[in-house]
């Protein structure tokens, strides 16, 4: 992966899975491209605060905050916020009602509440809403989105879509009545409750959950549109060369697992993978440890017998050994699905960059950072 | 939760939940949780969920069907809870008959509508949970430890609010009768147990801070919390200062003096955060040690699940 490339998009969308330092990984390639003279977003969608951490912001929020990074070049800047998916889709309403008085109905739907809150779904869609408004403000060059931690880590990218599909309420028109589906016949219809299917499940659901139903989609009447025009605009933008898409892992069965399993789907959806960021390899020599010369070095500082001692760094020595064996053989599994792409190596750092003085030295790292030829021993 | 000097005592709950930030190990606690359960005569199974199938990867049951408690090990089973199947499963026991219930399954409409509903894939996940944790036989329950494996932090605590949230928005019906069983069971300390799993990292640490207060919070019933891949001390303090001094004659002696000295910091930050994680949360951790790299198997679990048991009374 070629980090002067990737700075040079409109869009970063960092996937993997959870706990490999996505979030990191995010607000270093914006750090690194701040220092490249772009006018950089951050978009971290996590519940968790974790941006804010590593950032040194504790109260991010929904409005992007400048991040200080100190003297920086050519004019670059660094902005980070944290999704509020309420917020996010209370603007969009406002976006696509009609009135005041229309928005102002849905927002207090009840149905329209619990959706906007829901983690699962709405969570996906409106990162992908907080992306498109932030490509129109005219504050920001370059946008990294850092995805939320799904069990399916591309769940975002058919959240926009199945959302408005909800919205438009077509699934429940042909529940009610499958001529219904094909026309704009309204709402009212429900209460009558015309088809068999629909009957059966309202003996499930109860008569006034799919009247409230009923109500809320009503409501949305006339802005199916709006809402489908958008998510296919942005659709068609994170399928552009504008856009990268960044697969971040670390070398454990899981992880690797889920990023090939990603670089499959993007690669099928035609999405552009730029590449892959393997976070946290450690490396060390594959060489036999001489026990006598390690004796003979700890021998001045051993009071007693040195056998314990040198048992136990010969130990670590061999644990380290095996750990660095196994991140080159995920190594070596991530590069075979990647196919041409390259992959950058982060090393194992002695502890997570937490601040702004980290994620440079990251960036930096990042920056640097070329695939070894012979994977990760040196 | 009580620990007394003996150890930990998760009582007689039968449901738990085990929860943390991707990555920390959550499938691994759950497991060894299982393994030690199962050890000691219980009948366990273990719930993944979100078409997760770890745990036939590890006991290698890899034609184990969706939805269908598999045979892990002796006492222990498995399930991986597939949506599909438990909305069927749902609704042929809320409607009870079976020409209805496949009328409605078989119609494209009906999947168009589960596909988009939002929530309704929680709930029918968590109505399952609860099936198994209330599910009797011959007037005795049939497990006696259902393990969720939850998603990762914020969708876990999604999953664990899905019932209060159906409860709140149907006001009658039968979706609201069984949304609030499945309520009052989770939200019940004698009931259900939520173990909140961290590991010694700044990130997960924070997260599994921020998850305990918003429990807390709600009163839903913390069990226990689990500090996960724990760094052992293999070199003390003294013995890492006076490797410091010492100079050696060639470069592989040198890298592995290196090499004891960062274990050692290692061990340090993780006592770092395993104690910032206990003062802020008051909580005293179960410790599981770091098991190194390689696939998990169900021979490392064992040795887990020996060391959670010297932690645990029951």
């Amino acid at each position: 992966m070629n980090l002067p490339d990737l700075m040079a998009r409109r869009v970063v969308v960092c996937c993997g899975a959870g706990g490999v330092g996505k979030t990191t990984m995010s607000a270093a390639i914006g750090c690194a491209a701040a220092h490249q003279g772009r006018r950089v977003a951050v978009v971290t969608i996590d519940p968790a605060r974790r941006l804010a951490a590593a950032l040194g912001i504790s109260d991010l929020g929904d409005t992007p905050r400048q991040v200080d990074l100190g003297e920086i070049p050519h004019g670059g800047a660094l902005w980070a916020l944290q999704l509020d998916a309420k917020a996010t889709f209370d603007r969009l309403i406002h976006r696509h009602a009609p009135d005041h008085a229309a928005a102002e109905r849905i927002l207090a739907n009840r149905i329209y509440q619990h959706l906007s809150r829901a983690v699962a779904g709405s969570q996906e869609y409106m990162a992908v809403e907080r992306l498109n408004e932030l490509t129109e403000d005219p504050r920001f060059d370059l946008i990294i989105l850092d995805t939320p931690p799904a069990q399916n880590a591309l769940d975002f990218l058919d959240a926009p879509q199945r959302m408005a599909d909800f919205i438009e309420g077509k699934a429940l028109r042909m529940l009610l009545s499958p001529s219904a589906a094909h026309g704009h016949r309204g709402w009212r219809m429900l209460h009558a409750g015309s088809s068999t299917v629909f009957s059966i499940l309202e003996r499930v659901t109860g008569a006034q959950l799919l009247r409230d139903l009923g109500d809320f989609l009503q409501a949305f009447d006339g802005m199916y549109t709006g809402f489908a025009t958008r998510a296919a605009a942005v659709r068609t933008l994170l399928h552009s060369h504008e856009s990268a898409f960044v697969i971040v892992a670390c070398p454990d069965d899981a992880p690797v697992r889920e990023a090939v399993a990603l670089i499959e789907r993007l690669r099928t959806d035609r999405f552009p993978v730029a590449g892959a960021i393997m976070n946290r390899v450690h490396v060390t020599s594959s060489a036999q440890l001489d026990l006598g010369a390690l004796r003979t070095a700890v021998m001045p500082i051993c009071l007693g017998a040195p056998d314990d001692l040198i048992a136990r760094i010969n130990d670590q020595w061999i644990e380290d050994q095996a750990r660095a064996d196994s991140d080159h053989e995920a190594y070596v599994r991530l590069a075979h699905a990647l196919g041409g792409h390259e992959i950058l190596s982060v090393h194992e750092l002695d502890d997570a960059p937490v601040d702004v003085h980290g994620l440079i030295g990251l960036a930096n790292v990042l920056g640097a950072a070329t695939d070894p030829p012979d994977g990760t021993h040196r | 939760m009580t620990i007394s000097p003996a150890g930990y005592d998760l009582g007689d709950r039968r449901l738990i939940f085990v929860l943390g930030k991707g990555g920390v190990g959550k499938s691994v606690v759950s497991s060894t949780l299982g393994m030690m359960w199962a050890a000691r005569g219980q009948r366990v199974i273990i719930a993944e969920v979100a078409n997760q199938h770890r745990l036939s990867e590890v006991f290698a049951t890899h034609d184990a069907p969706p939805n269908v408690a598999t045979e892990l090990a002796p006492h222990l089973w498995g399930i991986s809870i597939d949506v599909d199947r438990s909305t069927q499963e749902y609704l042929a026991s809320q409607i009870k008959i079976r020409p209805l219930v496949d009328l409605l399954v078989r119609s494209r409409a009906f999947h168009t509508f589960a596909a988009a509903a939002p929530g309704l894939a929680e709930l029918v996940t968590l109505g399952k949970i609860w099936e198994l944790a209330v599910s009797l036989e011959g007037g005795h329950p049939v497990w006696d430890k259902v393990i969720v494996d939850c998603p990762a932090t914020g969708h876990g605590i999604a999953l664990l609010r899905t019932a209060g949230n159906v409860t709140q928005l149907a006001a009658h019906g039968p979706v609201r009768d069984q949304a609030h069983r499945i309520e009052e069971v989770v939200m019940h300390p004698s009931a259900t147990g939520i173990v909140v799993v961290a590991r010694p990292e700044e990130l997960p640490v924070s997260e599994a801070i921020d998850a305990i207060t918003e429990l807390r919070r709600d009163n839903f019933p913390i069990a226990a919390t689990v500090m996960n891949a724990h760094i052992e001390m293999r070199f003390s303090h003294e013995e890492a200062h006076a490797l410091a001094d010492i100079v050696a004659a060639d470069r592989v002696t040198d890298a592995a003096l290196h090499g004891a000295r960062a274990a050692h910091r290692r061990q340090v930050r993780a006592d770092g955060h395993l104690a910032h994680f206990t003062q802020a949360t008051h909580l005293t951790p179960l410790i599981l040690p770091d098991i190194g790299p390689g696939p998990i198997t169900p021979a490392r679990l064992a040795a887990l699940a020996a060391r959670c048991a010297a932690q645990v009374i029951r």
